[in-house]
């Protein structure tokens, strides 16, 4: 009896331990994301099989949680040593997140890679401070003008290119229940995304708010709700809201990214893209860039070494043209976005924008959402005439400045 | 029975001799064990109360003092800095903003949720066809989730909405519901009574079905009116239920949070911001996370403070 209760609980102790040697020479790649729309997933898990197939030694694991808890979990999890491998984080959270002292340095990974050499310099600066890179973009999406091409046809006018064209064709495609302009200017980071395409291309910066670009450029929309091209309720509709004023029919023009084009498309609106239209006649637009970053957490050697792995195999060209388009983002690397654009002419106006999109974090540094909260505030209290723009401004300008102030 | 079974206790315990010790070896354990017993059945919920409740306020107070931002979460030194969040929260006029409308938004949510609940429930006190199925419909806002009936607000009170559309009949005119600083306030407080008032209507029902008919019978008999038997006879006998409402009310109005985030997001222009959602966007937007906790701790202070002048009022 005892005899073979000992040689069983030894040969049980064997079995696990060798089991457990077994398993620890796979190394598990855990990814947090919160992409949930179908085509994202699909491309998602098709990265997963060729990634493994080439690499049996590693495994991959997604993780889902909310876009609002990414951030919170990636640091909560740093906090107790738990990072995951990989966290597929918001471009301009980017230096923030690393200024914590979580994400790991991939200078030397990523100057090998000729797609990085490539990649164009919006999207460099949001993982970048300049010396050391914190990830690398899954790619890039920005704004530009969606537009019905039934009710500009019926009006008579072309997609607008500058902000006279654009006023103008607002006003005119204004016809009850019908605005002319919606975008979004909700008390979130999106009133400032929204607003920073006008801000930027007329040379404005958010932190010189009080200078003659950033006035005109938030007059700018004021005049289309006080004019009555755009509905008022602008300060109250997300990105979310914009596109259903769009799709039924209530705004003949909108503010919106590449990501909705499937959307869009699948309403059956006949549409067409057209990029942000410039202050004059001849200036180029320049957009904020959104989009996610693969980012390495710190963890142990083995799992670094890894996930490094697996974001070089990404940026693969061929691979790379592929997770884009199923995510209908613009590829951060120029070479395979102008393919991308050649092949998609709705693509093709985010494509041309790319060369001069800014990362958001190019203001402030990982001040930026401090920054924003303050410039939104002074959007919303412009546009629903609590305040004059001059005054907006400069209480925003004001705030912005203690907040810049502190390092 | 039972007296001999006290008698027999009693003896046990002075250490009389008596029929009850049939093993003496044991009475050891059973004093211990007559001293632990009691305390074994509260020790779950002790243990559950430190770990679930009080552990996390006063994690968050704690929190309120220290230098907590991105920064310094992750390394966890966060440094103690003394008032100075409460410092930064007191001198910023958005803070006072949102202390301000979340003590107005709890007086008006509470004022028309227990005055339409108490009506509601002095009606449905007469039988009539249909009534617990209209009971059952009045509930519905409560179950409702609040992601829903906020989502549905925000399309009501949207300038091409219903409430617009309705306001057109009467020769209102458009009218920026959400859009507009102050209008918006009224919004989220329109929305607020509606999520709330079953849940006083229900309480006061039941409260006022446990008041005794004779009670009733008796002051009819006397001549007394119907409002004169309200307010002599049911206002009275509710007082503890009124009580129970109002503090509860309370307590869930000044932590509203996810209504108003979703119905504006607190603005526009931070005009509809209360300390709940003033408290994320000072966490999760900027992430200030040891300001945020400042905030949340005198959200903690206003509920107890406003509780107990309640009580206070009441006692009178």
């Amino acid at each position: 009896m005892c005899r073979s209760w000992w040689s069983f609980s030894a040969c049980a102790l064997l079995s696990v331990t060798l089991i457990g040697i077994a398993r620890s020479e796979v190394t598990t790649v855990e990814i947090v994301h919160y992409f949930n729309v179908q085509g994202q997933l699909d491309g998602l898990a098709a990265l997963k099989s060729d990634f493994e197939a080439a690499n049996p030694d590693i495994k991959i694991q997604y993780t889902y949680v909310p876009f609002a808890e990414l951030l919170s979990r990636t640091l909560q999890m740093a906090a107790v040593h738990k990072s995951p491998a990989i966290s597929c984080i918001d471009n301009p959270d980017v230096l923030r997140v690393a200024k914590a002292g979580v994400l790991k340095d991939v200078s030397a990974d990523v100057a090998k890679l000729p797609t990085w050499q490539d990649t164009y310099p919006g999207p460099k600066s949001a993982v970048s401070d300049g010396q050391k890179v914190y990830g690398v973009p899954i790619g890039s999406n920005s704004l530009a003008i969606f537009y019905n091409k039934k009710m500009l046809s019926d009006a008579g006018i072309n997609p607008p290119t500058t902000w006279a064209e654009l006023t103008d064709a607002a006003a005119k495609l204004t016809k009850a229940p019908v605005y002319g302009l919606a975008f979004s200017a909700v008390n979130t980071e999106e009133a400032t995304w929204q607003w920073e395409p006008f801000l930027w291309s007329n040379g404005g910066k958010l932190l010189d708010l009080t200078a003659a670009p950033a006035k005109e450029a938030l007059q700018f929309w004021v005049d289309f709700v006080q004019k009555g091209s755009a509905s008022r309720d602008v300060v109250n509709w997300n990105q979310g809201n914009v596109p259903e004023q769009f799709i039924s029919g209530r705004a003949a023009m909108m503010v919106i990214g590449p990501w909705m084009l499937g959307q869009v498309h699948k309403s059956g609106v006949d549409f067409g893209v057209t990029p942000i239209p410039v202050p004059k006649a001849g200036m180029k637009p320049i957009v904020p860039l959104g989009g996610e970053v693969w980012c390495v957490s710190k963890t142990d050697e083995k799992t670094e070494a890894a996930a490094v792995k697996f974001i070089t195999f990404v940026q693969d060209p061929a691979r790379l043209e592929k997770i884009c388009n199923t995510f209908n983002y613009i590829s951060s690397v120029k070479s395979v976005a102008v393919k991308q654009g050649q092949a998609n002419a709705e693509l093709q106006p985010f494509v041309l924008q790319m060369d001069t999109a800014r990362a958001r974090p190019e203001e402030g540094g990982a001040n930026y959402p401090a920054i924003s909260l303050a410039a939104r505030t002074a959007i919303q209290k412009a546009l629903t005439g609590q305040s004059s723009v001059d005054a907006a401004l400069s209480e925003a300008a004001e705030k912005i400045k203690t907040v810049a102030e502190k390092k | 029975m039972q007296t001999v079974t006290q008698i027999g206790d009693a003896r046990d315990r002075s250490g009389l001799a008596g029929p009850v010790n049939f093993r003496p070896q044991k009475k050891r354990v059973r004093r211990w064990q007559r001293w632990f017993t009691p305390y074994s059945f509260v020790l779950p919920i002790v243990l559950f109360t430190l770990l679930f409740l009080a552990y996390p306020v006063i994690y968050s107070v704690a929190l309120s003092f220290r230098d907590a931002t991105i920064d310094t979460f992750v390394g966890g030194d966060m440094p103690f800095n003394g008032l100075a969040n409460y410092q930064q929260s007191l001198s910023n006029p958005s803070f006072w903003r949102a202390l301000l409308n979340t003590v107005l938004f709890t007086f008006f949510s509470i004022l028309f949720q227990f005055t339409i609940g108490f009506l509601l429930a002095l009606f449905f006190q007469n039988e009539f066809p249909l009534k617990n199925a209209l009971i059952a419909l009045l509930l519905v806002p409560w179950l409702a989730p609040i992601l829903t009936a906020a989502n549905t607000f925000k399309g009501l009170f949207n300038e091409v909405g219903p409430i617009n559309q309705i306001g057109h009949l009467f020769g209102l005119p458009n009218l920026p519901w959400l859009a507009d600083p102050q209008l918006a306030f009224i919004a989220i407080i329109i929305a607020n009574i509606w999520i709330g008032f079953p849940f006083n209507f229900i309480l006061l029902y039941a409260g006022m079905r446990a008041v005794p008919l004779e009670i009733y019978e008796a002051a009819k008999l006397d001549g007394a009116a119907y409002w004169k038997q309200v307010s002599h006879i049911t206002i009275p006998m509710l007082k503890p239920v009124t009580v129970a409402v109002l503090m509860l009310g309370t307590i869930y109005t000044v932590k509203v949070f996810d209504l108003v985030w979703i119905m504006t997001g607190g603005g526009p222009g931070n005009s509809t911001h209360l300390l709940s959602t003033y408290a994320y966007q000072t966490g999760f937007s900027v992430f200030n996370f040891g300001q945020a906790a400042a905030i949340a701790t005198v959200m903690v202070l206003l509920i107890v403070s406003l509780n107990l002048l309640q009580l206070a009022l009441q006692r009178k």
